[in-house]
């Protein structure tokens, strides 16, 4: 059933993300792997919850969850991506104490965050690969407007909306 | 009392729906703004309460900025103070996104339009790459954050392994591997 099976899989995003981009190789994969989005959605997605306000899970699950299953699918999906801090955070906050000095907690973590690295490493290559390069074909419209992008977040420091704004003009001027 | 815990619950859930509303990418200002909201203004707690809480809701799996909203509605109204800190974090972002959405899918396909949303996903690599230099001080601490995250890179990019069994992969060997840097490294 749709709205289960929508429900189920944002609780497995939202038990799986650790803080930051880290939800955005879970999202690929499984709105890839369901046909709720495309690769290209996703990327928009991303560009999407960066610019508006709020968390990118629930800005992601509001997404995908209309495309899925109109508004009530959006519901769905945003009470899936907040199951975990309904459930095991609420856990947490009744015993705040034992949980923050906990060790086991810092060693999971420990081999988590690299993993997490890694995977949102793999996650922009995939993405890159499909903007810059779409069915291998390569586009040097694209890749100038990423490594512009990369030169005015990284070396200028500029704030993502901008970034944003400037890539949108860009490709309205040079994309074909 | 009923009427002071009315008072409590409404204001947590007008500052959280304010918070959700001006909170932008990552969600490291919602720290910022809890401090001088709750702390500062109303003494409802300590700076080290607050700091007590982002820790254990960043370490929990789930959205930070939602982990947080729970831990601090739960210690200041309970039950009921989490719903109202949960509902108005999100309730922002679940209305300004449904009119994003659908005015991506009425638009998406002029050609201007589609122009702009190319030029845009090519800013989106990028952006991930900027937000993962962030985070390499935290994950890269030692050499056995390199040797996992270049483990899980490959493991993503080369094989179908799905990625709840490339984390919990990582959660194993962070338990089991002893030795060669600090055993908590938070």
């Amino acid at each position: 059933m749709l709205f289960l099976d929508l429900y189920l899989c944002f609780v497995k995003i939202g038990f799986l993300s650790f803080g930051g981009l880290s939800m955005v190789p879970l999202i690929h994969e499984e709105m890839l792997s369901h046909g709720w989005l495309t690769s290209a959605q996703v990327s928009d997605i991303v560009a999407i919850a960066e610019m508006t306000p709020g968390s990118l899970g629930v800005n992601c699950a509001t997404f995908a969850g209309i495309h899925a299953g109109g508004n009530l699918g959006s519901l769905v999906a945003t009470l899936g991506v907040l199951t975990p801090s309904l459930t095991l955070c609420l856990l947490a906050a009744l015993m705040l104490q034992r949980f923050k000095d906990s060790p086991v907690m810092g060693r999971l973590m420990r081999g988590i965050r690299p993993v997490c690295f890694g995977m949102i490493l793999a996650s922009m290559v995939t993405l890159a690969l499909e903007s810059y390069a779409p069915a291998w074909a390569f586009s040097w419209q694209s890749a100038l407007i990423g490594i512009l992008c990369t030169f005015a977040l990284i070396r200028f420091k500029f704030p993502i909306p901008a970034v944003i704004g400037l890539s949108a003009v860009l490709g309205m001027i040079l994309i074909p | 009392m009923r009427s002071e815990r009315l008072k409590c619950i409404t204001t947590l859930f007008c500052q959280f729906f304010k918070i959700g509303l001006f909170t932008f990418g990552g969600g490291w200002s919602i720290v910022t703004q809890m401090q001088n909201e709750f702390v500062d203004k109303r003494r409802w707690v300590t700076e080290e309460e607050l700091l007590d809480m982002v820790s254990v809701g960043r370490s929990l799996p789930g959205i930070m900025i939602a982990n947080i909203s729970v831990l601090f509605g739960y210690r200041v109204g309970k039950l009921g103070g989490v719903f109202a800190a949960l509902i108005g974090l999100s309730l922002p972002s679940i209305l300004v996104l449904t009119l994003v959405t659908y005015f991506y899918d009425a638009f998406k396909d002029l050609p201007l339009v589609a122009r702009a949303m190319a030029g845009v996903r090519a800013a989106v690599a990028p952006i991930i790459l900027a937000a993962a230099l962030k985070l390499r001080s935290a994950a890269l601490a030692e050499k056995l954050g390199w040797f996992l995250a270049a483990a899980a890179l490959c493991l993503c990019l080369f094989t179908t392994m799905n990625n709840m069994l490339i984390i919990l992969l990582g959660a194993a060997a962070g338990l089991l591997i002893r030795g060669g840097g600090k055993d908590a490294v938070s």
